[in-house]
């Protein structure tokens, strides 16, 4: 990037606002991260401290021993194998209807059924989606919750877009010299969208591991549930169970913040290319 | 048409469908039966289970006298309306300021703007109601430590319909900002240039190139935002799940407390569909917009 690095435009007042802006937003998650380490009779009990005076890991170890571990290892589960089938399907697709789109007829009326997709929004379909996740035999089944979000229409549109702009020439060259279509896809053309293969892998992984109506609707029995489900567990309907839920929701932003941390180009391009729900 | 081009073209057939299945499959079991299906619902009076008769429009007829339908519905436009200024404009500023050239470290603070968006719906509920917690909560501490008598956040309709659009607000500002940024820069420097010549506040800049320009980019976080805060649930089980009493309920949440918790399958279905034809009209006018942008 071309910075103007004259130093005399620079303005102190105006960053100092900025980074007061910026400490401002953060600030609720680093009060709950805070907050997670004191003991519980400090944490009711005025006046209130940023940082405890006893530091302690009590409410992880506790809430580690109420069996945590297994929601966040069906989070992972979740969002790992939803991801690679999401990619492995959207690529397909996205490519399929890009590539063929002056030899098959149909390839804009398959494009626009998918964008019925973003049309509706999913949860005013719940109701019917959780019915026939049941006649499958899905309830209370992982699968129940991975099979029905895998398809998203942002990830074909990535695809469908990534490969518009890529010439048809390298297609027709493999077919002359005899290469299969899927091949052709596997192996020439796949390779060449690598960052959206990169950039929905994201986003995919951050819906699958926020996922939080159809888990709730769909997995009941305890040891299936997902770490979101497992936090909205610590609500109960008499009060909050504080000291739990804040180490739980600790824990729970931490795969997300390392990856963002990590591939934060990707996912601040997809947002700004395509306005992609973060 | 040769028999040659006819192979090939079947081959290219076998092949384009092989491709889609997975997905047109997979979209069809899970979406498409869905929309036949919870349009059907809406004319029985299934419960799920096994009672399953055609009752015509009745649920349709019952929704209209439904007055927890309608202040349910009526409560999620207010929410919208209120809630919107505040989900656009400060976006706005902010990334207006992040993307100034006299500001150091725009980066960083981007980064740290951002952070919200990663968190579920639910632990964005939490954290923020963690901080207006009635007893001891930060916010409470605040006032009274001011000389103030602290406020009872979930208890008062308002201040708990406040404290959830806060949150809404704070999780949504950096996904917005981006968005607006992209808008920004977009904006062609030759302007900015010919501004500084003639001699242009940064107030007249923002106001007389920034915000005019970004009328597309704006518009598009307007759509995004109402569609967004028309459907806020998840958000909503983190704070008050609804309460006090119905006070928070919106459609969404009145939609699965019928269906699932009163077992009102076809009642439910019913009020998906009124507010599925709601939310495709605004996305509706989003998509026609987007495509008259000149994308593709």
């Amino acid at each position: 990037m071309a910075r103007k690095l004259t130093k005399n435009t620079k303005s102190v007042p105006m960053s100092i606002l900025a980074i007061a802006v910026a400490l401002a937003v953060i600030f609720p998650i680093v009060w709950l991260v805070c907050s997670s380490f004191k003991q519980t009779n400090e944490l009711f009990r005025y006046p209130l401290h940023m940082f405890s005076a006893n530091p302690t890991v009590e409410h992880y170890a506790s809430v580690m021993e109420g069996g945590f571990m297994g929601y966040v290892y069906n989070s992972f589960f979740l969002a790992i194998v939803g991801t690679l089938i999401t990619l492995v399907i959207s690529s397909m697709c996205g490519y399929a209807l890009a590539v063929y789109r002056h030899e098959i007829k149909y390839t804009n009326l398959v494009f626009g059924i998918f964008l019925l997709g973003t049309l509706i929004p999913g949860e005013t379909l719940t109701v019917p989606q959780v019915w026939v996740i049941g006649e499958f035999g899905l309830y209370n089944n992982i699968w129940g919750v991975i099979l029905p979000v895998v398809t998203t229409t942002t990830g074909i549109f990535l695809f469908r877009q990534q490969y518009m702009q890529l010439p048809l020439s390298f297609v027709e060259a493999a077919r002359i010299d005899g290469c299969p279509e899927a091949k052709t896809f596997i192996y020439v053309m796949a390779p060449l969208a690598s960052s959206t293969f990169v950039t929905l892998a994201i986003f995919s992984f951050m819906w699958r591991w926020n996922d939080y109506i159809l888990p709730l609707l769909v997995l009941s029995d305890q040891k299936n549930y997902t770490i979101q489900i497992a936090i909205k567990n610590f609500i109960g309907n008499t009060g909050v169970d504080w000291s739990s839920i804040l180490s739980a929701s600790v824990i729970s932003m931490i795969p997300v913040t390392i990856i963002f941390v990590i591939l934060q180009r990707y996912i601040i391009g997809g947002v700004s290319a395509g306005g992609v729900k973060g | 048409m040769g028999k040659s081009t006819t192979v090939g073209s079947r081959r290219l057939k076998i092949a384009f469908w092989g491709f889609v299945a997975p997905s047109v499959i997979l979209f069809t079991i899970f979406f498409l039966v869905p929309l036949v299906l919870s349009i059907a619902f809406s004319f029985t009076d299934f419960d799920g289970w096994k009672t399953m008769n055609f009752i015509g429009l009745k649920n349709y007829i019952n929704l209209f006298k439904d007055n927890n339908f309608w202040g349910a519905l009526g409560r999620t436009f207010v929410y919208t309306l209120f809630s919107l200024p505040f989900k656009v404009i400060i976006p706005l500023l902010i990334a207006a300021l992040l993307c100034s050239d006299r500001v150091v470290g725009k980066g960083f603070a981007r980064t740290l703007v951002y952070i919200p968006v990663l968190l579920s719906s639910l632990v964005v509920g939490i954290t923020i109601n963690w901080m207006f917690s009635a007893e001891y909560g930060l916010v409470n501490y605040l006032i009274t430590s001011l000389g103030g008598t602290r406020l009872e956040w979930a208890l008062n309709p308002y201040l708990a319909t406040f404290v959830i659009s806060f949150a809404s607000n704070w999780a949504s500002t950096g996904f917005y900002m981006i968005i607006f940024i992209g808008g920004i820069k977009s904006i062609s420097n030759d302007l900015y240039e010919a501004a500084s010549i003639d001699g242009c506040t940064s107030t007249q800049t923002f106001l007389k190139i920034t915000i005019p320009m970004l009328a597309p980019t704006t518009f598009l976080a307007v759509l995004l935002a109402t569609v967004n805060l028309l459907k806020e649930y998840a958000l909503v089980q983190g704070i008050t799940q609804g309460g006090p009493g119905i006070k928070t309920v919106f459609i969404i949440q009145y939609i699965f407390d019928r269906g699932f918790n009163s077992m009102q399958y076809g009642y439910a279905s019913a009020i998906s569909f009124i507010v599925m034809i709601i939310f495709a009209l605004i996305a509706y006018a989003q998509f026609k917009f987007s495509n008259g942008g000149g994308d593709n």
